[in-house]
């Protein structure tokens, strides 16, 4: 089983993408506070997608529920170069908290409203944060441009993820002992 | 979102200690069994005894309490924290920063009990790790930045475990090993044995921490921004936060909600989804607790109790508000924890399930009912009409859901109504495939029917045919009224009504009734071929015979058994057959040609109904040349192969006309062979049919009539009476190439004309003579070969005679072992020797059962070996 979790400034879309890979569709949202939780069945594995909320006053909260996630998604807006060194002033260092091994992606947000004018942060960057940030070798780049909108790339985003960490065959059953198999974040009702 | 999962109760009221005038308030309460203590903020400790009665009819609770004593600790501070040790006796309480204990009943300190000093706050262990009951395990603030854990038994005080911390500890609270705490910034959880430290998470100074034990490894901890963090003992979280009210006093926590305390109100969250549930206004609260299953709240002058609404009656309130999700979690962790037994569960279940299917969530509603084992027929029961009148079925009292009928849900909408049923429709196919013993089979089989009938009508005979409970009448009504009738005869030949079932499928046929789902006419052929009874069949032939007169006979033929082969059978019906040519002449063909009966009346028939054929062929206006040769050939095969029918009535009939063949053929039958070739070479002129006729009409076996045949044909051809008899010289030549060994070579040379050249006949000659020299040579190898075997046996005959057996008086006969008295006996050549009273045959062995030659000639004591080879 693996834990997931995603962080960011505010705003920035994580809530809305988690929505559009769970419920396959674009729904406005409200700021997020403190936390929230999905579960995805991932073959036969459970999957904990733990949503934090960027305002500053929670980062404290963020640090703690990153505890013991297999992977983490740093998500920032890719009109708005504020989002994105955030990732590297206040979010880089919650990763600590996160397993050893855990697989950094980052994913610029809101693609569908990007023009050549207003993009704010160049592709390298995002690129070389997302190396810097992954010790592991790794066969594809983790670093998505996604549209909760749209939809584009939001289910290979997360597809990339779960297949990198809990390796399934076509028909969903396990193929190897998984990458990062902590236990994490199973909810008992 | 609210429910009303708590109710406040007053237990204490105006809390008065010494008179009107003291303005005494409480500040905490502690509460074990019957006692409840209060601390107060002039130091005094007060006991009071409390009775609670429920009202049997509104199944209300109240509180009636009693002041047992009260006692004053004599240094004007106010009492901070009360906790009771009921298996101690003890009371322990911390007032003064000191931790002192009181003897629970009487309240009188502690002799030569120990204090504890410089406490700012203490807890017990909810899961202590010494199982002994006679202890108690806590756990200490102090001032300076530590914490302490004691073991206290009834007299002492025992330190084990001491734990720094960077800055004075607030809050905490311990649950076996884990003790998680606040200092002015932080929260951590110790674990105690192994003093391994996980820091959960930050906060600034603004927040008052609180820290609440959930369950064993979880705490709830109060957090920036009114949030109640969740957090287990591994330092993660299993559950999002919740969001309370700011000024958080005290919580509490009973499963499955958590009780939130602030200045004016408490509020109540559930854990399963996080979300407020309930909100009471409670000005003034100090303390909030919750006390071995009781939860207390106190404010400044009185005392609350927080009695719990029966889950039930929660959960009925939810779907009341049709919040089912809510419901389902709540009663799925009530089940969990015993506080809802299964049926009732299940009854809940049912209720969303009946909530999911009015709302059309009809997935939702079929895994509700399906895992909850639903009694089918509640459900039928809302479809108008679709249980049997005759189910004494009612619905479960107090019912499951408000609704009358689907009717009424779909306000009558046409396609909605469609919707539900299909519904059902899918959902009973469910039920009935998973297993062969479905409990109501009877009326869900009914239902299904129906539902065919209404949705799906070409499913239904499929459906009828594989053996299902539904043949009442009051399916039977519902399928008239769709027009199904089809289905109703189907129905009606499963339960073994062919008649019926018949009668409306003639009626179809017929266009008295109207069923596009009938198969057709041909449907009914095949049902009463396949029938194979004799009664249908002949009381529908007549139908049949109108409708397709070959199909009839179809039937007839299939039908034939042997009891239908008897004559007076064949008879009856041929009868009824004489309306229909066509049937009858199919019916004379069966008889006829693929039967075989020799009966004369039938072959006759048959004939004579060919011939008409032929004739009305020839006699048409555009007569067709190839139906005609057709119709003959049958006619022909006909003549040809039987010897029964009245050969003088055909030929009379057949002498009127042209059909030269078929009156060859005739003659033929009358042996009258010169009149037969007569007009085949004459008049029909085909020397190929005459050659033919010649070989037919003599079997392999008679040479000398199949000879006789030929030369009476040969000397047709060689008639010089006739005036055509030039043109035949080539056919006879031809015959008498073709067939030399049918023909006498010295009679055909006295046949024929002395001006032939020797060169026309030259091929017949030479091969003439060839044979009869070769059938010269033949007999003569004969004759010899069979002499060489004559002589062979007699020489074998004579060896065998002049040997002899001596038959001595110890030799007894080998069948019944006595001795021999007659000169006479049998010998075998096996040598076995015997009675001859005592021998059942002359060539089988009496003991080996042996067979020898049985050749009747031979007596057993002469037999001879298979003769050698005799050359
Ligand atoms: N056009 C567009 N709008 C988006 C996209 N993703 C998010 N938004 C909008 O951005 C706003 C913020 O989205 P949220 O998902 O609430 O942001 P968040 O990161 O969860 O914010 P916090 O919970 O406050 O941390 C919303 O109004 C969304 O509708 C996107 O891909 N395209
Ligand atoms: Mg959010």
């Amino acid at each position: 089983d693996l834990k997931v979790v995603i962080m960011g400034a505010a705003s920035v879309g994580k809530t809305t993408i988690i929505h559009r890979y769970i419920e396959k569709r674009f729904q406005e949202t409200i700021s997020t506070i403190g936390a929230s939780f999905s579960l995805k069945q991932w073959g036969p594995y459970n999957i904990a997608l733990w949503d934090t909320a960027g305002e500053e006053r929670f980062s404290g909260l963020s640090s703690f529920y990153c505890r013991g996630a297999g992977a983490a998604i740093l998500a920032y807006d890719l009109t708005s170069d504020d989002s994105f060194h955030a990732l590297r002033a206040r979010f880089k260092g919650l990763l600590e908290a996160a397993e050893d091994d855990c697989l950094v992606v980052v994913v610029g947000t809101k693609l569908d409203m990007v023009t050549e004018e207003n993009r704010a942060v160049p592709p390298q960057d995002a690129k070389a944060l997302a190396r810097e940030l992954n010790t592991q070798q790794l066969t594809e780049l983790p670093y998505f441009e996604t549209s909760s909108l749209s939809g584009h790339n939001v289910d290979r985003l997360f597809e990339y993820i779960f297949q990198h960490c809990l390796p399934v065959n076509e028909s969903g059953q396990a193929i190897a002992e998984p990458k990062n198999r902590k236990r994490s974040g199973t909810v008992d009702l | 979102m609210s429910i009303k999962a708590f109710e406040l109760v007053p237990a204490i009221e105006r809390f008065q200690l010494m008179s009107e005038r003291a303005l005494t308030k409480i500040v905490c309460i502690e509460s074990c069994g019957k006692n409840i203590y209060i601390g107060t903020d002039d130091c005094f400790v007060v006991h009071y005894l409390m009775e609670e009665q429920t009202n049997q009819q509104t199944g209300k609770m109240t509180f009636t309490s009693q002041k047992i004593g009260h006692k004053y600790l004599g240094v004007k501070k106010p009492v901070l924290e009360l906790k009771s040790a009921s298996a101690l006796n003890r009371l322990m309480i911390l007032c003064d920063s000191t931790l002192s204990m009181m003897n629970m009943m009487d309240l009188e300190p502690v002799v030569g009990g120990a204090k504890i000093r410089a406490v700012t706050s203490f807890c017990v262990n909810a899961q202590p790790l010494n199982n002994s009951p006679f202890s108690v395990e806590i756990c200490v603030a102090l001032k300076r930045k530590s914490l302490q854990v004691y073991l206290i038994t009834e007299d002492r005080i025992q330190l084990m475990k001491d734990i720094s911390t960077s800055s004075p500890p607030i809050s905490m609270a311990l649950t076996g090993e884990h003790l998680c705490f606040a200092t002015s910034d932080l929260y951590s959880i110790i674990n105690i044995q192994t003093s391994q430290t996980q820091e959960l998470f930050t906060f600034d100074e603004s927040l008052k921490p609180t820290v609440t034990n959930i369950s064993r490894g979880e705490f709830l901890l109060s957090a920036p921004s009114a949030l109640g963090m969740f957090a287990m003992a591994n330092g993660m979280s299993q559950r999002p936060p919740l969001r309370w009210s700011d000024n958080l006093l005290s919580v509490a926590y009973y499963h499955p909600y958590v009780l939130a305390l602030n200045d004016e109100f408490v509020t109540i969250h559930s854990v399963l989804d996080q979300q407020q549930k309930q909100s009471l206004p409670f000005k003034g609260g100090c303390h909030l607790g919750h006390f071995d299953g009781r939860l207390f709240v106190a404010s400044g002058r009185d005392v609350y109790a927080l009695v719990p609404v029966p889950v039930q009656k929660q959960l009925q309130n939810l779907l009341s508000l049709q919040r089912v999700h809510e419901a389902l979690d709540l009663a799925r962790s009530a089940l969990k924890t015993g506080a809802l037994p299964t049926a009732a569960f299940q009854r809940i279940q049912l209720q969303v399930g009946f909530i999911e299917f009015a709302a059309q969530n009809f997935e939702e509603a079929r895994q509700l009912f399906l895992s909850a084992s639903l009694d089918v027929r509640e459900l039928i029961s809302l479809y108008p009409n679709m249980l049997p009148p005759t189910c004494p079925f009612t619905r479960q009292i107090p019912p499951l859901h408000d609704m009358a009928d689907i009717v009424q849900v779909a306000q009558k909408d046409h396609s909605k109504i469609c919707i539900f049923q299909e519904f059902l429709l899918e959902y009973l196919k469910e039920i009935d495939a998973s297993s062969k013993n479905i409990p109501h089979k009877q009326e869900v089989h009914s239902a299904l029917l129906k539902l065919y009938a209404e949705l799906n009508p070409a499913a239904l005979p499929a459906f009828i045919q594989s053996d299902r409970l539904c043949h009442s009448p009051d399916c039977i009504e519902h399928l008239k009224k769709h027009g199904c009738h089809h289905a109703i005869a189907l129905l009606h030949c499963v339960h073994g009504d062919n008649t019926h079932a018949l009668k409306i499928w003639t009626q179809i046929v017929d266009g008295e009734l109207q069923d596009d789902s009938f198969p057709g006419f041909n449907f009914i052929v095949d049902f009463i071929t396949k029938l194979k009874n004799e009664t249908v069949v002949w009381e529908n032939i007549d139908w049949l015979l109108e409708q397709d007169e070959s199909m009839a006979v179809q039937v007839l033929i299939s039908n034939q058994s042997s009891k239908s082969a008897d004559k007076f059978h064949v008879d009856g019906l041929l009868e009824r057959l004489s309306g229909y040519p066509i049937a009858m002449k199919s019916y004379l063909e069966f008889l006829v040609l693929e039967k075989e009966l020799p009966v004369e009346r039938f072959h006759t028939h048959l004939s004579v109904l060919y011939l008409d054929d032929v004739l009305q062929l020839m006699n048409s206006p555009t007569p067709n040349a190839a139906q005609i040769e057709s119709a003959r050939k049958k006619l022909q095969h006909l003549l040809q192969m039987s010897n029964l029918y009245r050969v003088q009535l055909i030929l009379g009939k057949v002498k009127q006309t042209e059909l030269y063949t078929e009156c060859a053929i005739l003659y033929a039958k009358l042996e009258e062979h010169d009149k037969a070739l007569r007009l085949l070479v004459h008049k029909v002129k085909d020397y190929k049919t005459a050659e033919m006729y010649c070989l037919v009409n003599s079997s392999a076996d008679d040479l000398a009539l199949r000879g006789r045949l030929f030369h009476l044909l040969l000397s047709l051809y060689l008639d010089s009476n006739h005036e055509r008899h030039e043109s035949l010289v080539g056919p006879a030549i031809d015959l008498l190439n073709r067939n030399r060994h049918y023909f006498n070579t010295a009679k055909v040379l006295e046949m024929i004309p002395d001006n032939w050249s020797v060169g026309l006949l030259s091929h017949f000659l030479t091969s003439s003579i060839r044979q009869h020299l070769h059938q010269s040579r033949t007999v003569h190898l004969h004759r010899m070969l069979s002499r060489t075997h004559h002589l062979q046996l007699k020489s074998d005959n004579i060896r065998l005679d002049s040997a002899y057996i001596t038959l001595k008086d110890d030799v007894l006969c080998s069948v019944c072992g006595r001795d021999f008295t007659d000169p006479s006996f049998a010998r075998y050549p096996n040598g076995v020797i015997a009675h001859i009273s005592c021998i059942t045959s002359k060539h089988v062995c009496p003991v080996t059962g042996k067979l020898f030659g049985t050749a009747p000639t031979s007596s057993p004591s002469n037999q001879h070996s298979p003769s050698g080879d005799s050359r």
